[in-house]
């Protein structure tokens, strides 16, 4: 297996008596990628993510990271960094002495960068870890993580506590270490934060990963809405390439598109265009899509 | 309920009583831990009434010669004064009481730091105190169903006191004072929680407190100067009460209106606080501390410091009265030559010596130590409950090492008590010239070290198998063991059921030489365990 693959899976299967949290998931996220793991609560995302960690065993199936089973956790940890969904810290500690102690565990620390990213995550690392919000826990752990050298950031829904300017120096971290190199698995289900950071993003659904797509391509599989008014005579646009659902209100024209936009556009010059508005759907909407559900 | 709710229609709105489900929680959390004290206190005390007759029958001189020998000191100061030995209710008492009662109260004192202050430190309280109820009732119904348990505790001693044939009004005076024994442990641990800053400041608090009335008592027996004592203690007011002998309800009464009294406290003192705050000023920012950070090895060394420190001070402050008796008991000795003879007779070897004496109590520094220990691998279990354990074991770090570091200061701890445990006797000793050697001293402390080896084997094993009884499995080479010791000593149980506990194996260093082939059985079967154990810990999944 190259080295250069971060995370690898294969058939990856967890099951709890008879319920099934992860049925046989094939995943590859090579070196470097920044990953986003989508997917709604209770669809499996923190138990392959403590599959990956070796703190679950595997009902059957075998997992990596860069090579190495997670069941060897001495090398495969040597590789890796890890932010859990609900970051627990000693009481005790203040954290300095926390940042300390993960920094001497862990894969190995850059300080300079460490001491950096407290100010910018705007931490007080004096205060004892029970003085601290869920948000500043999550914070202590982002920083530990963000600092180490490890070739893979494993973050399980790591923004959930962290108020909209930390998330853009969230964000910012994250750019950073994919320009160093680093790998990063992003579960997560803030579609927009996915959706500003992350190369490709893999679906799981009650346990099954239904579909990985690169964040661009995923996108485009899906149509573009057309929001278009015009005066004057109302152009016949039935029959013409790539539009769909077309429908007519007065001089008021929606329908989706699909392909290439000219002959659409083509038609419509034929007559006098107001307003056009056309509307990607974010992968909110795509996400929903897969899910069958459209909130209010 | 002034305000309109409409229920949907077809819809069954729950307007309920938060107060009675509050209650019902409240006993769900503490119902399998009070059922088992329950069941020793009553279970022990009837079968060591049922079983009187034919264990005095056995005695050589009967009731006379029994009395004897607990009017020795050092027998004083740990089963309390005899009161009515001729009497199946007062040997029970004498025999079993002061066991059961500290029982009753560090059960009790642990279980409410459990429900008053671990769940409100997990975050749980926040939920609960959404509801309602405000803090002060939420704290008080936390509160009577823990007196409730304690009552029951006390009930059910009483009845089957009187079931196995005892007088009614002994029965029921020894029954209260369990229970007021109980309820005081309640109060304390109680008004800790809310002074404390976190449940395990409360609990180090609440079960000292418990246990200085337990010494206050000891002194009080032991040293006729101090017999006053008696009266700012639990303990010592149980002892007072005289059940089956002068049969006395006034200092129970006063133990009744000091306990009120701090309870009462609690609910107040709980509306004064923030959540998750202590009434005593919270530790604020501070410089890092970065000593023993380096390493998993170094955090666990950094973790075990403190409570060791508390543990220690507890163990050699004990084992230092102890000291100070021996003086006393060997003044006794000098006025009563035939003692010697009669104890040996008895049962209690070597104790007309004051090395006697303290292989006797050394024995005993097994049960503290073995606390100390199973508190240890406890700890591990509640950090993985948790989540702690996420971040470290994220580290290139197996678990067999985190393990083998908590085993490692664990074992340290242990053998830094022991010998505490050891030259604390020796100090007290030499202050009133009993005539100890360091050395003798010293060796009978740490040869009861095995007995902790066995604790820390069945406390892995259960963190490997049972990871919610790691606590209980821990103590049960040790306490369950001296219980064991105590109760079949009691009923003259056939010499199988003594040689289950540990402590019989123990020889009564320095008096004779160390077993050393039952200490290393000890130290194999401990080893043992903790090995099955890790082959569990190695793959299951964490919590």
């Amino acid at each position: 297996m190259p080295l250069s693959v971060a995370v690898r899976a294969a058939q990856l299967t967890k099951s709890y008596g008879r319920v099934r949290a992860l049925d046989a998931v094939d995943l590859t996220v090579p070196a470097g990628q920044v990953f986003g793991f989508l997917g709604p609560n209770g669809a499996g995302k923190s138990t392959m993510i403590r599959l990956l960690l070796g703190q679950a065993r595997a009902s059957s199936g075998e997992a990596w990271i860069f090579g190495v089973p997670t069941t060897d956790v001495v090398a495969a940890h040597a590789r890796l960094a890890y932010v859990p969904a609900d970051v627990a810290l000693w009481p005790g500690l203040t954290g300095r002495e926390i940042l300390e102690l993960l920094a001497n565990v862990g894969a190995g620390t850059d300080r300079a960068y460490r001491d950096e990213l407290v100010e910018r995550f705007e931490l007080d690392p004096s205060k004892l870890a029970r003085a601290y919000s869920s948000g500043n826990r999550q914070k202590v752990a982002l920083i530990a993580a963000f600092a180490t050298r490890a070739p893979l950031l494993v973050l399980d829904e790591p923004t959930a506590g962290l108020d909209p300017l930390m998330e853009q120096q969230f964000q910012r971290a994250v750019r950073e270490a994919r320009d160093r190199g680093q790998a990063v698995f992003l579960s997560s289900h803030q579609l927009a934060e996915v959706e500003a950071v992350c190369d490709r993003v893999g679906i799981l659904r009650e346990g099954r990963l239904v579909d990985v797509a690169e964040v661009p391509a995923l996108r485009a599989l899906h149509r573009t809405e057309v929001d278009a008014v015009v005066s004057g005579p109302v152009p016949d646009l039935s029959g013409v390439p790539g539009v769909s659902a077309l429908t007519a209100d007065g001089g008021r024209l929606r329908f989706t598109l699909s392909g290439p936009p000219a002959p659409a556009l083509r038609a419509l010059a034929t007559t006098e265009v107001t307003a056009l508005r056309m509307h990607e759907p974010s992968l909110e909407e795509i996400f929903l899509g897969y899910y069958g559900t459209v909130q209010a | 309920m002034t305000a309109t709710v409409t229920a949907r229609p077809g819809g069954t709105l729950l307007a309920g009583s938060p107060g009675s489900a509050i209650t019902r929680l409240v006993w769900r959390q503490v119902r399998r831990g009070a059922a088992v004290v329950t069941l020793c206190a009553a279970g022990i005390s009837a079968l060591v009434v049922a079983t009187y007759d034919s264990v005095i029958a056995s005695a050589p001189g009967g009731a006379a010669s029994l009395a004897a020998l607990a009017g020795n000191p050092a027998i004083r100061t740990l089963f309390g004064d005899p009161v009515a030995l001729d009497d199946p209710g007062g040997f029970a008492v004498w025999r079993t009481g002061t066991v059961l009662a500290v029982l009753t109260g560090v059960w009790a004192a642990t279980a409410t730091t459990r429900v008053l202050r671990g769940e409100e430190d997990a975050g749980r309280w926040d939920i609960l105190l959404g509801g309602v109820a405000p803090i002060g009732s939420v704290v008080g119904r936390h509160l009577a169903v823990l007196v409730a348990s304690v009552t029951g505790v006390g009930a059910a001693t009483a009845v089957a006191l009187i079931a196995a044939g005892t007088s009614p009004a002994g029965a029921v005076l020894h029954g209260s004072a369990l229970a007021l024994v109980g309820a005081f442990a309640v109060a304390v641990a109680a008004l800790a929680s809310q002074l404390a800053g976190d449940r395990a400041a409360a609990t180090g608090a609440a079960v000292a407190v418990v246990l200085a009335g337990l010494v206050l008592r000891m002194v009080g027996d032991g040293l006729d100067p101090f017999a006053w004592l008696r009266w700012l203690s639990p303990f010592g007011l149980s002892a007072l009460a005289e059940p089956f002998g002068a049969d006395d309800p006034l200092p129970l009464m006063v133990l009744a209106v000091g306990t009120l009294a701090l309870l009462l406290v609690v609910p107040a003192a709980a509306r004064r606080r923030d959540l998750r705050g202590g009434l005593l000023p919270a530790r604020g920012p501070r410089r890092p501390r970065t000593a023993l950070l380096g390493s998993v090895s170094g955090f666990e060394v950094r973790g075990t410091l403190r409570p060791l420190t508390g543990w220690t001070l507890g163990i050699a402050a004990f084992l230092l009265l102890i000291g100070l008796v021996s003086r006393s008991m060997t003044e006794f000795l000098a006025q009563n030559p035939l003692f010697a003879a009669l104890a040996a007779e008895a049962g209690f070897a070597d104790l007309g010596s004051v090395e006697g004496y303290a292989a006797t109590l050394f024995a005993l520094l097994t049960v503290p130590v073995g606390g100390f220990v199973a508190s240890r691998v406890s700890a591990l279990a509640g950090a993985e409950t948790a989540r702690r354990l996420d971040l470290l074991l994220a580290g290139p770090v197996t678990r067999l090492r985190l393990v083998g570091s908590v085993a490692a200061s664990a074992a340290g701890g242990a053998l830094v008590l022991t010998v505490a445990g050891g030259a604390a006797m020796w100090t007290g000793s030499r202050l009133v010239g009993s005539g100890l050697g360091l050395r003798d001293s010293l060796a009978g402390a740490v040869s009861t070290a095995p007995v902790a080896a066995l604790g820390l084997g069945a406390a892995l094993f259960a963190l490997g198998w049972a990871p919610r009884i790691v606590g209980l499995a821990g103590m049960v080479p040790a306490a369950g063991g001296f219980l064991l010791t105590v109760v079949a000593d009691s009923m003259g149980a056939p010499q199988w059921v003594a040689s289950i506990s540990p402590l019989t194996h123990l020889a009564p260093v320095p008096v004779a030489p160390p077993d050393l082939v039952a200490l290393a059985i000890m130290v194999a079967a401990g080893a043992v365990l903790a090995a099955v154990g890790m082959i569990g810990y190695r793959r299951r999944d964490l919590a």
